[in-house]
């Protein structure tokens, strides 16, 4: 689903990103995981076409993101507080979502509704525009607003961090309902190696830019980077 | 502790916000501040010689007539003043937060809040008309040279109770309309001479020249708001009260009646929403609005001025809120301009939902215009309606190009507390629009001399129609801009 081959991203002199080949088929739950500047978002950034690789390409289901646009079609994302629109409702931010990608109103509502308990009646209903919202509960929408309208690819940058213990738990499940039934490619980054471990068919350790482990998630894996990073 | 809390001051001056064009924007607006106040020395100079407009008094020797014009005239001034204070002077923010836990004294960050903006330009600005205007009155020989001295030192107590009035203005819409709507009912009682205040203004103001004394009840006054703002803003002091965000409930607003104009559409509503519920994006349209009378300010002097400059007038009052929203354009996106860039939208819808919307505002702005202007003759119509043609012709598009390259970034939420910055107006927007107007006042300007008035207009509202008629090669070359400046107008809104 996602190649990338020889990406480089240099700031001056500084490498921040440095990946000879990483392919991603159809269907896996990535999870990237290292410390802080290793180049998580600098990667995620990349496969969005938001900053512009020094040397190298992505590919997103056949289309060379920095060329065409035409991955943004299957492609959503969830990275931070600038994927929100402050002066929204969540429902109209939903709405605006659902609009862009071919849904109305009502599919809107309907799908929405499913995420009820995930909610916890904080979100729908209130009288609350986006940026009045507490830094968990902006999450929430960001996340739930990425996996509208079907997509294939879903990139979440930190989807955990900044939740409380039952949002955490019940992301991770829709998380892996998500590739479990829908065959969708999610790509998570995460600080928390347990909450990867638990999610993700397999893990990549970035570290100052390079990638160190591809690991195919199993009962070792946990251990393997907790060794790691005791360093 | 003052000079730490400058420093810290200073830190956040040099290190601020935007990271491209900074410079560029710093030289225009030292340029635009030295301009103002050029222009204020010269109105002091002009001020103590004539009096007012410059036919109505002829000077002559022995007379105080410039003084008692000028002083029938300041009631306008320090309302003004209260209204340009309230949308443009930023008050200080230090970051108080930070500061509540440090040691420092909690008085001493007020006093030092309330105290730098004691220097602000507000405050300077005046005295580059006093100066002039004082010394060549008392170098008449006709005047009470004391007298003077304390109607200066009145004035300059005045302006610091405006300064101080304002801490309190802050958050109290209601208040500032209430002012703004005084200002409106004195101009229009004046005009129909119901009640003419300018003669107790004139009184009020003399009064301080006859009777140097009276001075001491300003600045007691000046005192007492500066120790009432001070323990005002110490109350403040607290996260549930001064420096809480005031949460606004929200309401849905159901705009599916735009739903038929597809794509575009969703734009549109979201950017209704903002200028609905953005305090910063709502500046726009009232800037809008009050630019429509923009004209009006050149029509009593257009035998001195000029046609030219009258017709800049026109063409300004339609292009009021195309300007102040079009200058923006992408910035009013920048919080969320990541998730713009990734959602599936191509750039032509979105440049096409927002050079719509200032569309819709400049033909709302036309018919307005045309209205207010038609009280001035057909010509002025002519003039307003040709300045339409252009504005939509040629500036819509200039306007949405010149946004590709303006990457400040706008920050949307800043709705302020007691302390907070709620700048919402930018000088810079004005200084971007100026050389769009050059042409078509030339363009005019040389028709109009060459043939007559009507050809004039027609010629610029030819401009504008050819401008209409090109739209897809203005947006192709628009497009252009933005993708290739995609990338670091993404990195200069992430400074935010």
């Amino acid at each position: 689903m996602i190649k990338i081959e020889n990406l480089i991203k240099k700031y001056s002199k500084q490498t921040v990103l440095e990946i000879n080949s990483l392919e991603i088929p159809s269907g896996q739950t990535f999870g990237l995981i290292g410390n802080n500047g290793a180049g998580k978002t600098t990667l995620f950034s990349c496969l969005l076409d938001l900053i512009k690789p020094t040397k190298g390409k992505v590919i997103n289901n056949g289309v060379e993101v920095s060329f065409s646009e035409d991955w943004k079609s299957f492609t959503t994302a969830f990275l931070d507080e600038t994927f929100l629109i402050g002066y929204l409702m969540p429902e109209e931010y939903f709405y605006f979502i659902g609009e862009l990608r071919g849904l109305s109103k009502i599919q809107v509502d309907n799908f929405v509704l499913k995420f009820e308990d995930f909610f916890h009646g904080e979100i729908l209903g209130g009288k609350k525009y986006l940026r009045d919202l507490s830094k968990g509960n902006q999450k929430k929408v960001g996340v739930i607003a990425a996996l509208i309208g079907e997509p294939k690819v879903i990139i979440l940058d930190e989807p955990f961090a900044n939740l409380d213990p039952s949002t955490q738990i019940r992301l991770k499940g829709i998380i892996k309902d998500l590739s479990k039934y829908n065959d969708t490619t999610i790509l998570v980054s995460s600080h928390d190696i347990q909450d990867v471990t638990e999610v993700c068919d397999r893990i990549a350790l970035l570290e100052k830019g390079k990638l160190i482990k591809d690991i195919k998630t199993n009962k070792e894996t946990l251990k393997e980077l907790e060794t790691y990073f005791k360093g | 502790m003052f000079k730490m809390m400058f420093s810290l001051q200073w830190k956040e001056f040099n290190r601020g916000k935007a990271v491209g064009g900074k410079l560029f924007a710093k030289i225009l607006k030292w340029l635009g501040i030295i301009y103002v106040a050029f222009m204020t020395f010269l109105m002091g100079i002009i001020a103590s010689s004539y009096g007012g407009p410059l036919a109505e008094f002829p000077f002559e020797e022995g007379t105080t007539v410039p003084f008692l014009y000028v002083n029938k005239q300041l009631i306008y001034v320090f309302v003004y003043l209260i209204v340009m204070r309230y949308f443009v002077q930023s008050l200080p923010v230090v970051n108080i937060k930070a500061l509540l836990l440090t040691p420092v004294l909690k008085t001493q960050i007020v006093r030092f809040s309330l105290l730098k903006t004691v220097l602000t330009y507000f405050n300077i600005l005046p005295l580059f008309f006093l100066t002039p205007f004082s010394f060549l009155l008392a170098s008449t020989g006709d005047y009470d040279i004391v007298g003077l001295i304390f109607w200066n030192i009145n004035i300059i107590g005045l302006i610091y109770v405006t300064n101080f009035f304002n801490f309190l203005l802050i958050n109290k819409n209601k208040l500032i309309y209430g002012v703004g709507g005084i200002l409106a009912l004195i101009k229009i009682l004046e005009y129909y001479s119901i009640v003419d205040f300018t003669a107790y203004s004139e009184q009020f103001f003399y009064l301080f020249y006859s009777q140097p004394y009276a001075v001491a009840f300003t600045w007691i006054l000046v005192f007492w708001l500066y120790d009432y703002v001070n323990k005002y803003l110490l109350q403040g002091l607290y996260t549930d009260t001064g420096l809480q965000i005031k949460i606004k409930e929200a309401k849905m607003d159901d705009f599916s009646f735009l739903d038929r104009f597809g794509k575009t559409a969703t734009f549109i509503k979201n950017d209704l929403r903002l200028l609905k519920r953005s305090k910063r994006a709502r500046t726009a349209v009232y800037m809008g609005i009050g630019m429509l009378f923009y004209g009006t300010i050149f029509v009593p002097s257009e035998e001195i001025l000029g046609s030219g400059f009258l017709f800049f007038g026109y063409l300004f009052s339609t292009g009021g809120f195309l300007f102040m929203f079009g200058s923006f354009v992408p910035s009013w996106d920048s919080q969320y301009y990541p998730l713009m860039m990734t959602q599936n939208i191509e750039y032509k819808e979105y440049l096409n939902s927002k050079w719509s919307l200032m569309i819709i505002g400049t033909v709302i702005s036309t018919v307005l215009a045309s209205f207010i202007y038609s009280f001035f003759g057909t010509n002025a119509v002519y003039a307003v309606l040709a300045g339409a043609f252009y504005n939509i012709g040629v500036n819509g598009y200039l306007t949405l190009w010149a946004g590709a390259y303006t990457k400040s970034p706008i920050d949307l939420n800043s709705s302020a507390n007691a302390f907070g910055d709620k700048k919402a107006f930018n000088a810079k927007t004005l200084l971007v629009g100026f050389p769009q107007m050059l042409l078509p006042v030339l363009v005019y300007y040389f028709t109009s001399q060459y043939y007559d008035h009507l050809t004039g207009c027609l010629a610029v509202a030819g401009l504008g129609t050819l401008g209409i008629f090109l739209k897809p090669v203005a947006f192709n070359l628009i497009m252009k801009a933005y993708k290739t400046e995609k990338y670091s107008t993404l990195k200069a809104y992430k400074t935010n």
